[in-house]
């Protein structure tokens, strides 16, 4: 669904978010929350926090995007690889051109895509920074060595502990177990 | 980024349980309106074709929320709104949005979720000048589990397995009850008479408008 909208470049601001979240939400009731009721642990490639520097860049409202993603199935751990713009921008252009909503067109207006991107990465990155704030992220500089990156991922997770916002996912689990047993029984 | 925006134009929600009844109500109101020479254009279900396209793509598990249907159905409104609600008020016409808010917020709650949730998340759009309550029949009847009728019937379609009580008489029962709550504003039950007291207030509300504009200057009106 989404990605033929993406295609023919047919999303507002809100449907381009309203659609992510259907995908967020539907990737958490049927992949991540099974996965972790049954002991797995779940690695996240690009989480809720992905979506809402990404929208909240295209200026949306914060409050608004965590009430659409509500409720908030909070992870354990949030590594956030952090890179400025210019770096971000110098790696996208050495490998090719960004894709008309990765490069914010839709919101800059600009039709090179590069320039674009250069554009809406800035404003990006500035929401993912006050998000670390907010959210505790861990940090790790993705400008750094691969192995150097790695090494600190490695002992990132095997330190890491269960945070106590975790007890904030409840709704969240108490739905899905709710969804679950009706389906069971 | 809610629509606090005035538009010229005037905006009817009209809702209901049952997708039939709610195009009916709205084909209804809108020749009544056509016949007093009122332009009106009408905004359906689905215009974005998302839920067609969820039905006929990889859902056929149906192993979907109401929570994920809610968000679809927030994602189908924002489409109508930018390509068929806001445009039409723009101009000045009127829009009859069939269905609107209020039948997915009362689905939604008698699916279990927090209305409030379901209005906030809903907020991007303009509320209504005009709130009317399609006629429903068949009261005493479940829905029609079919994608191709309205949002309650392809809820109850969705949900049959996961979650059956969701598609009950009694669910419908609720939801009408919902419906029928008036929140502190006039609701109009679309009967004959019901689109006749609506046509009116409508009409009022037009001259309304264009007394006020005549007689203030363009930077006194609010």
């Amino acid at each position: 669904m989404l990605k033929v909208r993406k295609k023919i470049r047919t999303l507002s601001i809100e449907e381009y978010s309203l659609l992510h979240a259907v995908d967020f939400r539907h990737r958490v009731e049927t992949s991540i929350l099974p996965a972790l009721w049954a002991g797995k642990t779940v690695l996240a490639d690009r989480y809720l926090f992905t979506a809402l520097a990404r929208d909240a860049a295209r200026g949306l409202d914060l409050d608004w995007l965590l009430h659409a993603y509500s409720p908030l199935l909070w992870p354990d751990l949030v590594i956030y690889f952090s890179m400025t713009p210019e770096d971000s921008r110098r790696r996208i252009a050495s490998t090719r051109a960004p894709h008309f909503y990765e490069a914010g067109q839709d919101v800059t207006g600009i039709d090179d895509p590069l320039a674009s991107y250069g554009r809406f990465i800035d404003r990006v990155v500035t929401e993912y920074e006050n998000l670390s704030v907010v959210f505790q992220f861990v940090t790790v500089d993705a400008g750094d060595a691969v192995y150097r990156q790695h090494t600190r991922v490695r002992e990132l997770v095997e330190k890491a502990e269960k945070r106590p916002w975790s007890t904030f996912s409840e709704d969240a689990v108490e739905e899905w177990l709710t969804k679950s047993n009706t389906q069971d029984a | 980024m809610a629509d606090k925006v005035k538009y010229p134009g005037r905006l009817i929600a009209v809702d209901g349980s049952r997708g039939k009844d709610i195009v009916a109500a709205a084909a209804g109101l809108v020749d009544a309106l056509r016949r007093e020479r009122i332009e009106c254009a009408v905004s359906r279900w689905d215009a974005s074709g998302l839920f067609t396209d969820m039905a006929a793509g990889g859902h056929v598990d149906r192993n979907v929320s109401i929570r994920t249907l809610s968000l679809v159905y927030a994602a189908d409104l924002a489409f109508r709104l930018r390509w068929e609600i806001r445009p039409a008020l723009e101009a000045g016409a009127v829009v009859v949005a069939a269905p609107y808010i209020d039948t997915a917020v009362a689905l939604g709650s008698t699916c279990g979720l927090d209305d409030e949730w379901l209005r906030l998340l809903m907020r991007f759009a303009p509320v209504p000048d005009f709130r009317g309550l399609a006629q429903e029949r068949k009261v005493d009847k479940a829905w029609k589990r079919r994608a191709d009728r309205g949002y309650a019937e392809y809820v109850a379609m969705m949900l049959a397995t996961a979650a059956p009580k969701h598609a009950s008489k009694a669910a419908r029962r609720r939801m009408m009850e919902l419906l029928d709550r008036t929140r502190g504003r006039k609701l109009f039950h679309l009967s004959n008479k019901g689109i006749g007291q609506l046509q009116k207030a409508l009409i009022d509300s037009r001259k309304g408008a264009s007394r006020q504009s005549a007689s203030r200057p363009r930077n006194e009106r609010k």
